[in-house]
């Protein structure tokens, strides 16, 4: 396919001095590495200038940084480019694409939910996805939630059933070994 | 003008997607919305983390009741991806097979269900007689009605059994001229003509901004199938051609999905014809570490998923994204502006699930007194409207 192959040189060109990596994985499938400061200039590339539509985004825990992944789709040419950007623990933070155009809204709110990255200038950064009463700061999608089994979940069992003022929150994060799969 | 704020939602437990919709009116017409979802968040994708990669596609089949193969099929494209797995031949038939007859089952539900909101309750109970017979094949050649669960990592779990060919073919012998009539009824009606046409608008440059998929999104001119755009399955193999529209109504999104129904068809007729005895499913020995990415077209648009493995018998990261969730919030762009009594329509063309809109308060902040408004008494306005059309001629 030639046409993609001239969309992916410059797409490549484009984002040179923004990127720390672009690889191709196969034909179908770019991946591409922006550090948090110019995620959002990238974001705006993809979506102004190669009309990309976001499929949606992915939020990942990697021990010590947040990585959000744009999955972004090239329809005609049958091309997924994922951008991959990041902000690093304890206070994760990077630009919010949903200032761009409102279809990242949900999905921004719904990464900050469940795993705690919080998206700087979101135009309605209300939760989404937990519960309201769902205790702040706990994030059910980090490696250190403990979702089944282990100690922390046990403390957290048992302060549920007696009625122990200790919050849920600290229950969840103080315990050690907390049960969580690596 | 007096502004009032009518909450409808947000669940009923035994539907599936629950949503809590805000809408803001002045008398009758909506002026602002708001939504919120995730009222019966179930944690697959973190369900997902503890499951090896051949319980996953039965775990993702629940997602959704209805169109419970495009998961799956998500599913088995982003490991295949991953993998770079090559899919038998008779696999890929038979994928195609399943996730047409998926989509016409699907649209047809979901014509049955418009009608109903308009008060046209004779075509909302033969559309749901026209499928019943669609689910019984499924349930005779692999076993299920709705979770068919006939999708794996490299293929297909089960053959299709030859003694339920034919009957597929008699089957669509029988339903098609039955969907023509259908079909023929919606566009040829006068009194559907004014009640759809022109209400819950979504330009093109909308549907764009709010990244929509599917009939949605082909309803208001933007051309993407995931099946045209990157075939899978069988669509690259087969004679097929993707249905769109230009004025983004509610008119115009009931066009799209009975026409599709028409391609649905042909696609399955082709793949039946063409369905040679052969392996169903590629042996994949690991998953090996990396990330991959996988697309489906589901009847509601792009089904979206994303996984990351890590080498073992686990995915360290699933991401699913399911079509109403990039649909849902286009809701804002088409509603305002809109009458009270097209609101349930609009949110309908868009073909979410129906549950939020079983019990509704209407709140007038002024004063102290809330009205309750069951999902009868909005079916009326929407019924009432209809009928004032239909008297006016």
């Amino acid at each position: 396919m030639g046409e993609r192959e001239e969309v992916l040189r410059q797409l490549e060109a484009r984002l040179r001095g923004l990127c720390v990596r672009f690889w191709r994985r196969n034909p179908k499938r770019v991946y591409v590495d922006v550090p948090p400061e110019h995620s959002l200039a990238a974001n705006c590339i993809l979506y102004e200038e190669f009309r990309g539509r976001l499929a949606t985004a992915s939020g990942r825990d990697t021990r010590d940084r947040i990585e959000v992944l744009y999955h972004y789709c090239l329809d005609a040419l049958n091309l997924v480019v994922t951008l991959r950007t990041w902000g690093d623990k304890p206070e994760p933070e990077v630009e919010s694409v949903a200032q761009l155009f409102p279809g990242a809204n949900f999905i921004e709110r719904e990464i900050h939910d469940l795993l705690g990255i919080r998206f700087r200038h979101h135009p309605d950064p209300r939760r989404l996805i937990l519960a309201d009463d769902w205790p702040a700061g706990v994030y059910p999608l980090r490696r250190d939630y403990p979702a089944r089994g282990g100690e922390a979940a046990r403390a957290r069992l048992v302060a549920l059933l007696t009625g122990s003022p200790q919050p849920v929150a600290a229950a969840l994060g103080t315990a050690p070994g907390a049960g969580a799969r690596t | 003008m007096k502004r009032t704020i009518i909450p409808v939602g947000p669940y009923h437990p035994i539907q599936e997607e629950p949503e809590f919709f805000q809408l803001v009116v002045e008398g009758e017409r909506v002026v602002d919305m708001d939504v919120r979802l995730s009222y019966n968040h179930r944690g697959i994708e973190k369900l997902c983390q503890d499951l090896t990669y051949d319980q996953i596609p039965i775990l993702l089949a629940r997602i959704c009741g209805i169109c419970s193969a495009s998961h799956p099929m998500a599913f088995c494209q982003a490991l295949e991806d991953l993998c770079g797995v090559e899919v038998p031949i008779r696999a890929r038939y038979i994928r195609s097979i399943i996730c047409e007859m998926e989509r016409l089952h699907s649209h047809l539900l979901w014509v049955g269900l418009a009608g109903h909101f308009i008060g046209y309750n004779t075509v909302f109970m033969w559309a749901w007689k026209y499928r019943e017979p669609i689910l019984d094949w499924f349930e005779r050649a692999f076993g299920n009605r709705n979770h068919y669960e006939n999708f794996c990592l490299g293929g297909c779990r089960r053959d299709l059994p030859e003694a339920e060919v034919e009957p597929l073919r008699r089957l669509l012998d029988d339903l098609m001229p039955k969907v023509e009539m259908l079909t023929k009824a919606v566009l040829d009606d006068p009194v559907l003509r004014v009640r759809l046409r022109g209400i819950g608008v979504l330009s093109k440059e909308d549907a764009r901004r709010w990244c929509t998929t599917g009939p949605t999104a082909r309803a208001s001119g933007l051309p993407i199938d995931v099946r045209a755009n990157e075939p899978y399955a069988a669509y690259d193999l087969v004679d097929w051609k993707v249905v769109t529209q230009e004025e983004g109504d509610v008119f115009a999104k009931a066009v799209v999905r009975l026409l599709e129904c028409f391609e649905s068809e042909k696609i399955i007729r082709q793949c039946l014809d063409r369905l040679e005895p052969g392996p169903i499913r590629a042996e994949v020995r690991e998953v090996p570490a990396g990330e991959g990415i996988g697309h489906a077209e589901a009847p509601r648009g792009e089904t979206f998923h994303y996984v990351c493995a890590n080498g073992t018998n686990y995915p360290e990261r699933y991401k699913v994204r399911a079509p109403t969730y990039v649909n849902l919030p286009s809701f804002k762009a088409q509603v305002i502006g809109a009458e009270l009594a097209d609101a349930m329509l609009i949110v309908a063309a868009m073909d979410p699930c129906y549950s939020c809109t079983e019990r509704v308060a209407v709140i007038e902040p002024r004063r102290a007194g809330v009205r309750r408004l069951t999902q009868q008494e909005l079916l009326q306005m929407s019924w009432a409207k209809t009928e004032r059309i239909r008297r006016q001629g």
